[in-house]
């Protein structure tokens, strides 16, 4: 594997036990250390278990049948532990519910490490770390249950960072969100991206956020990769994101609408900011036409 | 808020290690079972409520499961009295012992009844025991004490994580019941008993299919946080046996065969 | 009859302990209005729809729903005339087939087998699942299971329909699925309540809108006046939606008064404005 491909998937189909229809087909795939990835497409397209594929939760808890090959910093997931794999790619999931298991905040950051026999003062240091990157610091003696929505997910990833992975994986970590839980945790994953050069793989509908984060997108439907590219030329596809029931930003959507209605935009908006230059261009060209 | 979540506190019992919770909850177990006197069973009830006090638990919270007890235990007493047998008969059989096969049934007899009296203080004094650790335990510190019992991480992690899944249920539980309220079905507010029993079903269903959704889920969250992956494993607390807990734990081993004695011998 | 579907007078709620869920909520509902309810999770949203729905009675105040209090009504008589979508639809199925689920309701209100079926058809026609009476609803897609949950809520025939969250964890198919129901009753002349995090959805079906924070009213007017506001909102950190924000900025150079909700209205008064 190459210095700086974290992440590669060769040729990965996948069935769920007793079942027949493959969830995911012929995946091909490599992600770059750093590299922050938004995975989008309709519920039921594969996001779930392209995600569980990617830190060996299947095939290793999960069974199935599995084609091809996927490797995590090195690691064949197949044949790699839990354990081992777990050092390597942190998930976080969608419910803040379903992944805390203990009464006090600084016990669930250390319950990774401590599977993984790290040493006690290696966890104490890592709660330490942990909270400050998830902006939950003075946080050790209080139990999760008394945390908001925003913030029991900033400590699910809190106790997946304690076990130091290599790429962070999210499935959907805002969609049982408020607007403030949301802007919360996108604060964590930017820092995250930002500050510590983190790479990422994230779930998600919210695309204003993928605009502003996300390096590249992949849309997956009925199992399959339709695209893998930069935001901007997925959000101005417009067969594709009809093809996989995807919204684009609305910036982006009212881009699409202009061109449509014949408008020519030159460079194709996904924030707002490149919003605000878009329709100031086309107001210009108007004063343009105006004066001659 | 649930009878059974920890209820955070730093009474002496809160700081009692976890081993001789568990402990005391074992003998006294034992205890309740073995002893047959009320006096006995009435004494040790009295015993666990002032523990509760001198834990600074909620006692008011112990009035709504009471209320759920009390039909359990008529149903308990009401059948004890029709079914256990003996010769003291309080009502005569329903039903003359001439007619074959069931004849003689339906009679009363007071050795039921007084039986079916007993398993309901039983069963009383036992619930009133359990909160009592659970209360002033967290969790991770049970799991620990279980450990260092001997029981494995796993299964005793996962034993105790149960704990922490019963307020979720009981929430849950809430919410199946407004939705059927709102649903025109009010049979758990004013139907007859029989027809709450026919309705558990459109509570439990739901109830067990969430259950099932959320414990495959926390399966892959354990899985991603590497739970049980390797037999070593690191505590970043540990649980130590001072003299205050050796000496509780003698005290509650005293307590039990004083109540032994005071019921096979003095009684 | 009143012109008003709900009126709430003075109300407040504590869940013991002296703490307010709701604080001095004054808020009428007209019949066959569209109102959003926005807010921070905490902000009283579920206590004030329980409040309406007679799952929970006034500590203080007045509920009072098509002209009754809710204090003088059952629960499931309240239901027949407004139908209350609880969040997350997994909690609410209890039958084995489609059909069961949603002939749920009626048969508790003791209606006769013909009046059932038909119920039940009209109610699965007007969620697409007309198909599907047969079908086990836990195997059914997340979207799928949150239109029976619909489906039962409208078979009691409800004359007002509240829907909290209802595209919580939904894609955006499913999300538009759900909320073009929504507006299909509203056209028919039902009185609609969506409580929804969801600010885009909120702009584009919502007439009117009620932003709640910290059990009180902070903001009740035309969605259109409630989004031409942001710094209001900014307070209890709720951005209006990106497109809402663009008409905003370019107000001036747009010439516009008022807030734009949705990507074609933007785009028709930029067609406008070039020509």
């Amino acid at each position: 594997m190459s210095d700086n491909v974290l992440i590669r998937v060769t040729n990965l189909s996948y069935r769920y036990p007793r079942t027949k229809k493959y969830v995911l087909k012929n995946i091909n795939l490599e992600i770059k250390k750093g590299e922050f990835i938004a995975v989008m497409g309709k519920n039921g397209a594969g996001k779930t278990t392209l995600c569980q594929c990617l830190n060996g939760i299947i095939p290793n808890s999960k069974r199935g049948r599995v084609k091809g090959k996927v490797e995590v910093a090195g690691l064949d997931t197949q044949n790699s532990s839990i354990a081992m794999l777990a050092q390597k790619a942190g998930m976080v999931l969608e419910d803040p519910e379903t992944q805390l298991f203990t009464t006090k905040i600084k016990n669930e950051i250390a319950f990774g490490p401590e599977n993984l026999n790290y040493p006690v003062d290696d966890i104490l240091k890592s709660i330490e770390w942990t909270l400050k990157v998830v902006r939950l610091e003075g946080f050790e003696e209080r139990p999760p249950t008394a945390l908001s929505g925003g913030q029991k997910q900033r400590l699910a990833i809190a106790s997946v960072l304690a076990m130091k992975p290599e790429v962070l994986i999210l499935d959907e970590p805002t969609s049982q969100l408020d607007p403030i839980g949301t802007l919360e945790v996108f604060g964590v994953i930017r820092d995250l991206k930002e500050k510590y050069n983190m790479t990422i793989v994230i779930a998600t509908h919210k695309s204003e956020e993928i605009a502003r984060f996300a390096d590249k997108v992949l849309v997956l439907d009925n199992g399959e990769i339709l695209a893998f590219d930069t935001p901007d030329k997925i959000f101005r596809n417009t067969d594709l994101l009809q093809q996989a029931w995807i919204r684009p930003p609305q910036v982006s959507e009212l881009a699409n609408y202009l061109t449509q209605q014949g408008c020519k935009i030159d460079s194709f908006p996904i924030l707002l900011d490149q919003a605000v230059e878009m329709v100031d261009e086309i107001l210009e060209a108007k004063r343009g036409v105006d004066g001659v | 808020m649930s009878l059974i979540e920890y209820y955070p506190g730093d009474t002496f019992f809160h700081r009692l290690d976890p081993r001789v919770k568990i402990a005391l909850l074992i003998i006294m177990t034992l205890v309740i079972f073995a002893v047959k006197n009320f006096l006995v069973i009435g004494l040790i009830f009295a015993t666990v409520i002032v523990l509760w006090s001198s834990a600074k638990l909620p006692l008011y919270k112990f009035k709504t499961y009471f209320k759920f007890l009390f039909s359990l235990f008529v149903i308990l007493i009401i059948l004890q009295s029709l079914f256990y047998g003996g010769n003291t008969i309080l009502v005569k059989p329903v039903i003359p012992d001439a007619v074959p096969l069931i004849g003689g049934s339906g009679k009363v007899t007071m050795e039921g009844l007084v039986f079916g009296f007993l398993i309901s203080l039983r069963l009383l004094t036992l619930v009133a025991l359990l909160p009592l650790i659970s209360m002033t335990t967290p969790v991770h510190l049970l799991a620990l004490g279980l450990v260092r019992l001997g029981m494995s991480h796993k299964i005793a992690y996962t034993a105790t994580t149960t704990i922490n899944l019963i307020p979720t249920l009981q929430a849950e539980t809430r919410t199946i019941m407004d939705a059927q309220k709102l649903r025109g079905f009010t049979t758990f507010e004013d139907g007859k008993w029989w027809q709450k029993m026919k309705a558990y079903p459109t509570l439990v269903v739901p109830l067990v299919i969430g259950a099932m959704r959320g414990a495959q889920l926390m399966g892959v969250a354990m899985d991603a946080r590497a739970f049980g992956t390797s037999k070593e494993r690191t505590y970043i607390e540990t649980i130590k046996m001072n003299t205050a807990d050796w000496v509780t734990l003698a005290l509650i081993t005293v307590y039990a065969v004083a109540a032994l004695i005071l019921n096979f011998v003095v009684l | 009859m009143s012109e008003y579907a709900i009126t709430i007078e003075n109300l407040d709620y504590t869940y013991g302990h002296g703490v307010y869920a709701l604080k001095n909520i004054n808020l009428n509902i007209k019949k066959n209005e569209f109102v959003g309810i926005i807010g921070q999770n905490g902000a009283g949203k579920s206590t004030l729809l329980k409040n309406i729905t007679g799952l929970l009675k006034p500590t203080k105040g007045e509920v009072c729903v098509m002209g009754t209090n809710t204090r003088d009504i059952s629960v499931a008589r309240l239901a027949t005339k407004v139908g209350f979508v609880l969040q997350n639809p997994d909690r609410q199925i209890f039958s084995s087939t489609v059909y069961e689920e949603v002939s749920f309701g009626p048969k508790n209100l003791g209606l006769n087998n013909d009046e059932i079926d038909e119920r039940v058809s009209f109610a699965l026609k007007a969620v697409g699942l007309s198909e599907m009476k047969e079908y086990f609803p836990p195997a059914l897609s997340k979207g799928d299971r949150a239109k029976v949950i619909i489906a039962s809520v409208l078979a009691m025939r409800p004359e007002i329909i509240i829907l909290d969250e209802p595209t919580s964890g939904q894609d955006y198919l499913g999300c538009y699925q759900i909320m073009d129901i929504a507006r299909e009753f509203h056209r028919a002349g039902f009185t609609i309540i969506v409580v929804t995090h969801h600010m885009a959805l909120v702009a584009e079906y919502a007439h009117r809108t009620v932003v709640l924070c910290e059990g009180e009213i902070m903001m009740d007017d035309a969605t259109k006046k409630v989004f031409s506001r942001p710094e209001e909102l900014l307070r209890t950190y709720i951005a209006p939606p990106q497109i809402t924000q663009l008409g905003l900025i370019m107000k001036d150079r747009l010439g516009l008064s008022e807030a734009v909700l949705n990507i074609k209205e933007m785009g028709d008064l930029i067609l406008e404005a070039r020509k």
